[in-house]
């Protein structure tokens, strides 16, 4: 090997610490410039749900509305009670979550453990397609071809109690089934994703102890993506709570308690369905309810970010 | 010379068109440190991987010849992979322990194999502890992060939870070029240890540590065998020429 290579001469290492800093210096005004927007974006949202919800809830007092049951805005003596609005919220997301999270995560894990190549690389894009697809298209599907199913099976359960009200299918369990579908995209891919993120090595230990393919998947690498999976878990839980359109159509609408064959009203559904003619204190109920929307969602951000810290942490 | 306790017969394998391992032959001694060495990229480990069935995974792989484990053709259509890698067991370049508690890695395997007894795990776990001469350092923190070991630990306990499940045969790949030197110490005397009750076959490419672990040396050279025999035989007065070269260290 020749050792005297010449080095050409590059210049001095020295920065010119004027021109340096003049483009540091802008690039940090642009960055603190989107953050502050973003930020006045959030901070603003809140203050003015807070500042339209608030009210509306002390004049009627809390315990009033989150736990009263009879939602009359309307008569001649108004009543706000959303504790039904509440738990059908709560109980439609479980059963939703429920339903769509083992079929997303198997889906995933077969996405990425199991089918060959170009099974994976059809149905990929598909499940990529269907988050793109605007939720009120789910609620359309579920109108016209799962709400007609529910009221036959509805139709032969409760054939022999006089006292059901029959929903013609528009109930929990339709809006359940059309919540599940709709986070299944987002649970396959970010699953998908969490799954693939694990490191071979981790599944070559299992197979070597001799695990079984499908042991390996279910002992090892779901275990092994655990954070992401939780991650998916939540993002669906999200996407659930918040969604207004899809359920507009094929819940039912009335104010009652959460069973599977009763028509019921969501939190988001009851903002958007009342909006329009809603006027004075009624429309003020629909900001606090706006609230309590916005108060579920932020603790779903919480453990969000919770899981993702416990992610970085002991277990990866 | 004992009778072998794996003969590996003809061995052709081929990674696609890629022909990795020549009409490879040889028998390996039970309860012996056997240490296959040769310049990266000659087949050392896809060999290692024959014995295990490993190389089942790879896509587009083909396996021709025997591999003989106590009389018993490994590539026989009626072997049952899991139980063949349940009897053979492998530690890996990298340490590789699961994303779980030092406990869980140890009882992985066995649970796999349907012991469910918390009293008979935690007695492997601290008797394959032992083995893997880890117990002392970690007796205190069983349930905690096998993530949180340094990685000599780490390649320890790998080495602890292949033994869990009772194998007979040990494979070990280059289980310490990701070590630094006082690790790679432990786990080369961990090695000497396990021959009394394992054959081990292992894969390195520090003539050093070969001569300092094993009793037989194969070298091996753009996928042929070159040679093999007792290690302090091959090292001393190598037979082929290229065998010469490489310990002089004129190959990679
Ligand atoms: N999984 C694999 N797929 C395709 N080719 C492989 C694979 N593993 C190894 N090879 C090829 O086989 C040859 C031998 O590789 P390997 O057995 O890893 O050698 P060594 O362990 O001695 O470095 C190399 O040419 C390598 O590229
Ligand atoms: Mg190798």
């Amino acid at each position: 090997m020749k050792t005297e290579t010449k080095h050409p001469h590059s210049g001095s290492v020295m920065a010119d610490r004027r021109k340096k800093n003049a483009a540091e210096g802008i690039a940090q005004t642009v960055f603190a410039a989107c953050a502050f927007f973003v930020i006045l974006a959030v901070v603003s949202i809140t203050l003015y749900l807070l500042a339209k919800g608030v009210p509306a809830l002390l004049q009627v007092g809390p315990g009033k509305i989150l736990l009263g049951t009879v939602w009359k805005p309307t008569a001649a003596e108004p009543q706000y009670g959303i504790f039904h609005v509440i738990l059908t919220s709560l109980a439609g997301t479980a059963l939703a979550v429920l339903l769509g999270v083992p079929v997303g995560i198997l889906t995933a894990a077969f996405l990425a453990e199991i089918a060959d190549r170009r099974l994976a690389a059809v149905v990929k894009p598909a499940v990529e397609l269907l988050a793109g697809i605007p939720s009120v298209l789910y609620g359309l599907l579920g109108l016209t071809l799962l709400n007609p199913l529910i009221y036959r099976l509805e139709l032969t359960l409760f054939r022999d109690s006089p006292d059901h009200r029959f929903t013609g299918g528009a109930n929990l369990l339709s809006a359940a089934l059309v919540l599940a579908v709709m986070i299944l995209p987002t649970v396959i891919s970010v699953s998908e994703t969490a799954i693939r993120s694990v490191p071979p090595g981790i599944r070559a230990a299992s197979l070597a102890l001799g695990g079984s393919r499908v042991q390996t998947v279910f002992r090892a690498v779901l275990p092994a993506a655990k954070s992401g999976i939780a991650t998916a878990i939540v993002l669906g839980v999200g996407r659930a709570v918040g969604e207004a359109a899809a359920i507009a159509l094929v819940a039912g609408g009335c104010v009652n308690p959460p069973f599977p064959f009763r028509s019921v009203r969501f939190l988001a559904t009851a903002i958007v369905s009342e909006m329009g003619y809603a006027a004075g204190r009624h429309r003020q109920m629909l900001f606090t309810i706006g609230l309590v929307l916005f108060s579920l969602l932020m603790a779903v951000n919480a453990a969000l970010t919770k899981i993702r810290k416990a992610g970085t942490g002991e277990h990866g | 010379m004992e009778k072998s306790r794996i003969s590996v017969r003809n061995l052709n394998l081929y990674y696609g068109t890629n022909h990795a391992l020549k009409d490879v032959s040889l028998e390996i001694r039970g309860s012996a440190v056997t240490a296959l060495i040769g310049p990266s990229g000659c087949g050392k480990s896809s060999f290692l991987r024959c014995i295990n069935r490993m190389n089942d995974f790879v896509e587009g792989v083909r396996v021709e010849g025997k591999v003989l484990l106590d009389g018993e053709n490994l590539y026989d259509r009626r072997v049952d992979a899991t139980l063949l890698r349940k009897k053979v067991g492998m530690v890996f370049q990298r340490p590789n322990p699961f994303p779980m508690s030092i406990y869980d890695n140890i009882v992985y395997g066995p649970r796999l194999h349907g012991i469910r007894a918390r009293q008979e795990l935690d007695g492997i776990v601290e008797e394959t502890l032992r083995e893997a001469a880890l117990f002392g350092e970690v007796k205190d923190r069983l349930k905690k992060s096998a993530l949180a070991l340094s990685g000599g630990q780490q390649q320890r306990l790998c080495i602890a939870r292949a033994l869990a499940v009772r194998p007979e045969v040990l494979l070990m790949d280059e289980p310490t070029s990701a070590l630094d030197p006082v690790s790679t110490r432990k786990v080369e005397e961990l090695i000497r240890n396990l021959k009394k009750k394992y054959t081990v076959v292992i894969v390195t490419h520090n003539m050093q540590q070969a001569a300092r672990v094993c009793d037989d040396t194969a070298f091996f050279l753009a996928g042929e065998l070159v040679e093999s025999g007792p290690g302090d035989v091959l090292f001393s007065r190598p037979k082929d020429r290229r065998t010469r070269e490489y310990i002089a260290g004129r190959f990679g």
